[in-house]
């Protein structure tokens, strides 16, 4: 057979499907970004680019959990509530004991480094609950997400009777939100984000763990055939993807020193939305971290330009759903292109 | 319509996929009203015309002439239309609709969007009926076995009175009674005005029921004539790889004494009471018909399924967990391959080591250097024929799919390898090498149960055969001059 009968893929072929769709969502991030660039005055400037980032600290932490939830063929509903959960918690559990007639200003009165540590423990078990359904009893995750995510909401609203605690708060409370690096807009929560993807992306490339979630998702039946322990590793996601949920949870009370019942409405889907835009599959086995990241700053980009050119605040959901949906339809068609 | 004698005339036919001509400049003829049965390898190039034929891939170039007319199919639905049905090997039926309603599917009558019961779905059951009374048209297709789905399928495609009906291996999933069955219906077709396209690599049913045969090999077609111009196998055979190949036990030389599994009474819903041992080092086939209970066994044993009862390997009771089978050194070849063995949207490289990660890895970190050269080796070992251990391995040919998964379970360098239905659907030339590979790791000391619906392939490589029927245990014995098949055909029947 005659090398010049064949057809050449795109790029050369050099490339897997995952990096392919990297490259190609990087393409795509330079789009938007050249237009936003002629639109918005300014947008090109170093400190507006790395705003891009910072600013969407908490999406691109609960987006590394839900990328690998998704390769296993899976979602994560529940980040959204178990963010509002643990971030009241947190505030609950180190607040005074009996300091006022206000039931909202009494807590109970553990010091600050046992409030998270417990806060983080029950953002871990939201993830356990729904491990336990998922894994064990086989429920569709979607379902079970879903359920939690209200569960978790509705524990915080009741915690703070539908609105927020914030009074009688340790000193050390608002450190974590709020230490950076001076001069700059990078804080805490940003150099966690960092070191989370980075982290998140050699696990993915390099680890025995990350290669099974990839079988999970390829086909659980030959996983299992294989001697995977999938029930094992999709509790293990999601106690991560609730841990995460947790960290964020955490760092934004911190950050506004309030517990906040309705803190984080939406957020599950913000991180659906950059993990499609990243290319991964909703029927699991294939993606990465790095197309996630990438699909993060495409939607920042999309929003923070829209702010810029004055459009007003309720036309951004309509505009994050056209790029999402452009986006996501050049994506499958570059796919099949490449494929023939 | 004028009867012209072709019914289909395939006239400088090509097919390429990237890097690969899969149908290399085919031109021939099939008469009408005959069986015309395609033989070759796996890759040689059958299934790609078949999804030609019917629609589900256009062509690069070249003419197709159905009843002396162009014959261009948009998609399978309008191939169906124009006379091509088609009975594939993958299953094609709905498991949450009934019998009738897979029956009648996508050819429903309706009336403003609803279904009606029309005289169509009484002329589809009573199909349907003679062929296998007993399959009732209400049953849920998910209560049915795979011999009984696919005689659904059959019943399909015969109802659909179609100028020309496509079988691609048709009795790879189905028991003897059944063939016998099928080839009736098959031999009746010829007078009902359809053509049979018939693919199989069983090659004995082509003698038996073919009246043309067409040979294809590496996407080229070798040959074209009348089967009873064809002396034997072996000249078919001939044509298909251009070599012979010749398969026979040989009694082995030593014995084996150490008993490596035992099996104590092993029950659970399709398993009654089953007891057995298997000396280290010896190959051990488990023969039944599609229903005993072999892959319900070979899943017990593997900890795939539940079961009361004790197994006992290398002297430690096996608790029931995959992952606990393979860690004490027992891997299982499943079934099906595409959907329990093989990781499809994985490359070869992403399915051969998984079964034994520690392998290419420290720390829990894999070393990319030895998973690349583990997969190579393997692809070379088992002649995986591929460019690129980076292909994904949806792309490769059944045959090629299968080695991969042998790949996955050598490579976890267990002590006990399974092979459930070892060659079902795959060529000859690529069974003797499975076979070869088979009696190269037994020699080697490991230890094989084959689990097999082919009387053959287990006289022909297995020391001890075991007989099932109906989820028992029936019969052991050594194999040898004493083994006769009518005698086993008899038990597996369930005679006594």
């Amino acid at each position: 057979m005659e090398t010049s009968q064949m057809q050449k893929p795109l790029l050369g072929g050099k490339l897997s499907d995952e990096s392919f769709i990297t490259v190609f969502m990087v393409g795509v991030l330079i789009v938007v970004f050249g237009i936003a660039c002629i639109f918005v005055p300014n947008f090109y400037k170093p400190q507006n680019m790395l705003n891009l980032i910072t600013n969407n600290w908490y999406i691109i932490v609960l987006g590394i959990g839900i990328t690998f939830v998704m390769i296993t063929g899976n979602y994560d509903m529940s980040v959204g509530g178990n963010i509002a959960l643990t971030g009241v918690l947190s505030v609950y559990f180190c607040q005074g004991v009996n300091v006022s007639q206000n039931p909202l200003a009494n807590g109970l009165g553990l010091p600050y480094i046992l409030a998270i540590g417990l806060a983080l423990l029950c953002a871990m078990g939201v993830g356990a609950v729904n491990a336990f359904f998922i894994a064990k009893l086989k429920v569709p995750s979607i379902i079970v997400t879903l359920g939690t995510m209200m569960l978790a909401r509705g524990a915080a609203q009741v915690i703070t009777q539908g609105a927020q605690r914030n009074t009688s708060l340790p000193d050390a409370f608002g450190v974590l939100g709020s230490l950076g690096i001076p001069g700059t807009s990078i804080r805490l929560p940003v150099l966690v984000m960092i070191a989370l993807i980075i982290l998140a992306f050699i696990f993915e490339k390099k680890t025995v763990f990350a290669r099974r979630i990839y079988l999970i998702g390829a086909n659980p039946v030959a996983a299992r055939l294989s001697g995977v322990n999938v029930g094992g590793y999709l509790t293990a996601l999601y106690i991560v993807s609730g841990l995460l949920a947790g960290i964020t949870g955490i760092l934004l009370a911190s950050e506004f020193e309030a517990g906040v019942s309705n803190r984080a409405m939406g957020y599950e889907f913000d991180a659906l939305v950059i993990v499609l835009l990243g290319g991964i599959s909703i029927t699991g086995g294939f993606g990465s971290v790095l197309g996630m990241f990438v699909g993060a700053i495409i939607l920042s980009v999309v929003t923070s330009a829209a702010t810029g050119m004055l459009f007003s605040p309720d036309w951004q959901f309509t505009l994050k759903a056209i790029v999402t949906f452009i986006a996501i339809l050049t994506q499958r068609f570059a796919l099949d292109k490449r494929k023939g | 319509m004028q009867p012209t004698e072709n019914v289909l005339e395939i006239r400088d036919l090509v097919k390429d996929f990237p890097g690969v001509r899969a149908v290399d400049n085919v031109s021939f003829d099939i008469k009408r009203n005959t069986v015309h049965c395609l033989v070759g390898e796996n890759g040689a190039g059958k299934s790609t015309l078949i999804k030609i034929l019917t629609g589900v891939y256009d062509r690069t170039s070249g003419r197709i002439l159905l009843n002396g007319e162009e014959y261009n199919p948009r998609n399978p639905r309008d191939a169906k239309q124009q006379g091509m049905s088609t009975l594939f090997q993958e299953l094609n039926v709905v498991d949450q609709l009934t019998v009738e309603e897979n029956l009648t599917l996508g050819m429903e009558d309706t009336t403003f969007g609803f279904t009606r019961k029309t005289d169509k779905i009484n002329r589809m059951v009573g199909v349907l009926n003679s062929i296998e009374p007993s399959i009732k048209p209400r049953q849920l297709v998910s209560s049915l076995s795979v011999a009984q789905k696919q005689i659904v399928e059959i019943s399909r495609a015969v109802a659909a009175e179609s100028d020309i009906i496509i079988m691609d291996e048709p009795t790879a999933a189905i028991s003897e009674s059944e063939i016998a069955r099928l080839f009736n219906i098959i031999k009746g077709l010829r007078e009902k005005n359809v053509t049979v396209i018939y693919i199989s690599h069983r090659l004995d049913e082509i003698f038996e029921l073919g009246d043309y045969v067409t040979v294809l090999r590496d996407g080229k077609h070798i040959e074209t004539k009348p089967v009873a111009e064809i002396q034997d196998r072996s000249e078919l055979i001939k044509m298909m790889i251009g070599k012979t190949v010749f398969e026979q036990y040989t009694p082995r030389e030593i014995d084996c004494p150490d008993t490596i599994l035992e099996v104590k009474h092993l029950s659970n819903h399709r398993l009654n009471d089953i007891s057995f041992d298997v000396s280290a080092g010896e190959i051990v086939g488990f023969y039944g018909l599609v229903g005993a209970g072999k892959t319900e066994l070979a899943r017990a044993i593997y900890g795939a399924d539940n079961y009361e009862g004790e197994i006992v390997f290398k002297g430690q009771k096996l608790r029931p967990s995959p992952e606990k089978a393979i860690a004490a050194g027992i891997a299982l070849v499943p079934e099906e391959r595409r959907s329990q063995g093989l990781f499809t949207i994985l490359t070869i490289r992403g399915n051969v080591p998984v079964m034994n990660m520690a392998k290419i890895s420290r720390k829990g970190f894999i070393n990319d250097a030895t998973e690349r050269k583990v997969t190579s080796e393997y692809v070379d070992k088992l002649k995986i024929a591929t460019n690129s251990v980076e292909k994904e391995a949806s792309k490769l040919s059944g045959g090629n799919q299968q080695k991969v998964v042998l790949s996955k379970c050598l490579f976890a360098d267990a002590d006990l390898l399974m092979l459930d239905e070892p060659t079902r659907g795959i060529d000859v030339g690529a069974k003797s090498e499975i076979y070869n590979l088979i009696r190269q790791l037994s020699r080697e000391g490991k230890t094989i149960i084959i689990f097999s619906s082919e009387l053959p392939e287990v006289m022909n490589i297995c020391d001890s055969i075991y007989l099932m029927y109906d989820g028992n245990l029936k019969s052991t014995m050594r194999n040898g001059c004493d083994v006769n098949s009518e005698s086993i055909l008899h038990i597996v029947t369930g005679g006594e």
